[in-house]
């Protein structure tokens, strides 16, 4: 279980000095849902699970181990950002492959194909990321997320600006993905319908605070 | 905060490591300037008459030489702005791109041979008109027309910049509003460039202030010559030394004070691509044909000392120029120390960039007032070399030799390598600088929550995106180092030498033919690797495999 005890973080904005102060609980094989309007502090909450900013007070643990103070890649998280989730100068495999922390290469990339096919991506191996469209980049960005086998995912706005059926799949998988491999996801998001689709419990961020709803 | 510290200490080491070098070496020069004074340091600052005089022809030129690049060069931006389909015009703007990296001697060879005594103009109007200008290009005029031909160039290119970005939007409103061109260029044009005209304007002060070989080539008598070129005479020619620091002292305090206000160069000579302002509708006929007069007059300006140096180079006798033994020498300096100090200056550039970046995002080391301190500590020692004119800069690397005896084959080699690195760092920095930012800016959260690091980050994340501004910097590095002409000329002899000295040292002595030979091959070389270096490094990105 992702526990979030009483994070703060102090930022100026206008010249006024703000304090957020956040707590959740996130449990295996559930989609914790995060709403509120826009500068509200949504992204600032996952900068600070996932180790890009750094808390005043407060601890994050992850099964009962403090997580707090250990740098972005060392902690058991992966995230999709709303953009620049891919190298756009580089293929379809070689952005999976180099998320993977590699033991075998011949098998990491078989990996990468069986992924990609029960994505639908089948046969995009070799095609640069920069041709792909706004879904099918997010869509290898989360088969890149699975095969890291991290058992916290982040996503931040990350269907943002993607058409209805091809937001509708992926929140479908993302759904799936954490029933099947029992991980906990946490989904920031300003649609409050997207929340109701696959999130167990939903939280709104409001005045710097985090409320259930 | 020292965790921090600790985890980007891979990127903060040696940029730290290149600053503190830096801050020493230029510690070691003042000093060495400074206690070469002596027992005067009491009477330092009381200025001769002779001073005062030099001190006020200096900003008197740099004042004169910065209004009209200005003028001429927000004229030209304007007309090259609203004229934005005609033929060439690409070619034309790289043109006024690699004004900066022209070696001066260059351009004062092609004047020379257009508007000197013997040039083509006098040549033209003595037969048309029986008229001739003698020499109208030595003394102020000379200094004035060289200085504008380098900088309002230089001035008009990165106005260009300035005037691409301002929104469409504000010339749909102009013009819904029936504004006339004037009004536009008061209402909408003016804002949009102010900033960039102030900070052009004191760096071309700059340029102008510190300028060397024009003054030295086309000053004529001692009435214009500037603090610089006073300080290479009371050095190489009257051995005084005491004049020389005293010169060098005030040149210093007020390039110190030049450069605080003129730290915006960002803009000026990046190599970020532009969109060109296009505006569906014409300009009226008149301001049509004004613009494209304005076009086509700078393009005979700015074309023709170079078609000139073409044309006389090419009557010159290259194979008695290949196999002279002082050419080959000159040849293999220049390209040696040029091609050795642009590497040294990107290597610096990217560890100094590496290092400040931290400073400057959210999501790596937060501020602090320490990291205050450091970042400026980086920022400032990479660009404290602008405030250090280049003979004073070789004036301290030859009080230096004075004092720590070695082969002179060493001391000009270390000078001229040494002050060619510190001389282009600030140029390589304003070019490197903001796409590595901008790569980090981008691409630090998704390789950190990767972990992708170290030389995995440089090949797949880094270089892909800066390789583009490092080919840049190092062709701006190379051809800076390759037009110098102020540390040689205190170091040059018959043993060292590099091209633009030889070439001086053959327009001195009246070789004209191989002369033109000489600056047509420096030209030529100058040309290629500013054109054809950014190019190499430019292929395309993707990685299919």
């Amino acid at each position: 279980m992702l526990k979030v005890n009483n994070i703060k973080y102090k930022y100026k904005n206008e010249n006024k000095e703000n304090i957020y102060n956040f707590s959740l609980e996130a449990k295996c094989a559930e989609v914790v849902g995060i709403l509120g309007a826009s500068g509200n502090g949504k992204s600032t909450l996952l900068d600070l699970i996932s180790g890009f900013l750094s808390s005043i007070s407060g601890d994050i643990t992850y099964n009962d181990q403090d997580i707090t103070d250990l740098a972005p890649e060392k902690r058991p998280i992966t995230i999709l950002f709303q953009n620049y989730n891919l190298f756009e100068h580089l293929n379809v495999e070689k952005n999976i492959l180099l998320g993977i922390e590699s033991k075998n290469k011949q098998e990491d990339i078989k990996k990468t194909y069986k992924i990609l096919s029960e994505i639908g991506l089948k046969g995009y191996e070799k095609k640069i990321a920069s041709s792909l469209s706004g879904g099918e980049q997010q869509r290898v960005a989360l088969a890149r997320a699975l095969l890291r086998n991290k058992p916290i995912l982040l996503l931040d706005e990350p269907f943002t600006g993607l058409d209805f059926d091809t937001r509708e799949h992926m929140l479908h998988l993302v759904k799936t993905i954490t029933k099947t491999k029992q991980i906990c996801t946490i989904m920031v998001t300003h649609e409050p319908n997207d929340c109701k689709k696959i999130a167990n419990k939903i939280y709104e961020v409001k005045n710097g605070k985090l409320t259930l709803l | 905060m020292l965790k921090q510290y600790s985890r980007f200490r891979g990127s903060l080491i040696p940029g730290l490591l290149v600053s503190v070098f830096l801050l020493i070496l230029a510690f070691a020069i003042f000093f060495t300037l400074f206690d070469a004074t002596g027992a005067n340091k009491s009477t330092f600052l009381t200025l001769s008459p002779r001073v005062i005089g030099l001190l006020k022809f200096t900003i008197f030129q740099a004042t004169l030489s910065t209004i009209l690049s200005i003028i001429i060069g927000i004229i030209l931006a304007w007309s090259l702005a609203h004229q934005s389909r005609f033929f060439a015009r690409s070619l034309l703007i790289a043109l006024f791109s690699s004004s900066l990296v022209l070696p001066t001697i260059i351009v004062v060879f092609g004047l020379i041979t257009i508007l000197g005594r013997n040039g083509w103009l006098n040549h033209l109007s003595l037969y048309l008109f029986n008229h001739t200008f003698e020499g109208f290009l030595y003394g102020l005029s000379g200094i004035l027309i060289a200085h504008v031909y380098l900088n309002a160039s230089y001035a008009a290119r990165a106005l260009l910049h300035s005037f691409e970005a301002i929104p469409k939007q504000r010339y749909k409103l102009a013009k819904s509003l029936g504004f006339s061109v004037f009004k536009r260029f008061i209402l909408i044009e003016w804002p949009a460039i102010k900033q960039s005209v102030l900070s052009i304007a004191s760096v071309v002060f700059l340029l102008t202030f510190t300028s060397f070989a024009i003054v030295l080539i086309l000053g004529g008598n001692p009435s214009y010559n500037t603090l610089e070129v006073a300080i290479y005479e009371a050095v190489k020619l009257d051995f005084d030394i005491s004049l020389a620091l005293e010169l060098a002292f005030l040149q210093l305090g007020i390039s110190v004070i030049l450069v605080f206000f003129s730290s915006n160069l960002k803009t000026n000579i990046s190599n970020v691509k532009m969109q060109s302002l296009f505006i569906p509708w014409a300009e009226p006929l008149f301001v049509r044909f004004l613009q494209i007069t304005i076009i086509f007059v700078s393009c005979v300006f700015f074309i023709l000392p170079l078609i000139a140096i073409v044309f006389d180079g090419i009557n010159a006798d290259f194979i008695r120029i290949l196999k002279s033994t002082i050419f080959i020498k000159s040849f293999s300096t220049s390209v040696i120390i040029a091609s050795i100090s642009s590497i040294i200056t990107v290597v610096f550039t990217l560890f100094l960039s590496n290092a400040r970046r931290n400073f400057a995002l959210k999501s790596r080391i937060s501020q602090s007032k320490v990291g205050k301190i450091i970042e400026f500590m980086i920022s400032f020692s990479g660009s404290l070399y602008l405030a250090i004119p280049s003979l004073v800069l070789g004036l301290g690397f030859f009080l230096l030799s004075q004092k720590f005896i070695a082969p002179h084959l060493f001391w000009a080699s270390f000078a001229l390598l040494s002050a060619n690195v510190l001389m282009s760092l600030p140029f390589s920095i304003s070019v490197i600088y903001p796409s590595m930012l901008k790569t980090a800016t981008r691409y630090d959260k998704l390789c950190f929550s990767l972990n992708i690091s170290g030389f995995k980050r440089w090949i797949y994340c880094e270089w892909p995106f800066l390789k583009e501004s490092i080919g840049y910097a190092i062709a701006l590095s190379f051809c800076l180092s390759l037009g110098d002409l102020g540390i040689i000329s205190l170091f040059g002899n018959q043993d060292f030498s590099t091209l633009p000295w030889y070439l001086y040292g053959l327009m001195g002595s009246y070789q004209n033919n191989d002369a033109a030979g000489v600056a047509l091959i420096l030209l030529g070389l100058t040309l290629s690797v500013f054109i054809f270096v950014p190019k190499i490094f430019a292929k395309e990105n993707f990685v299919k495999g």
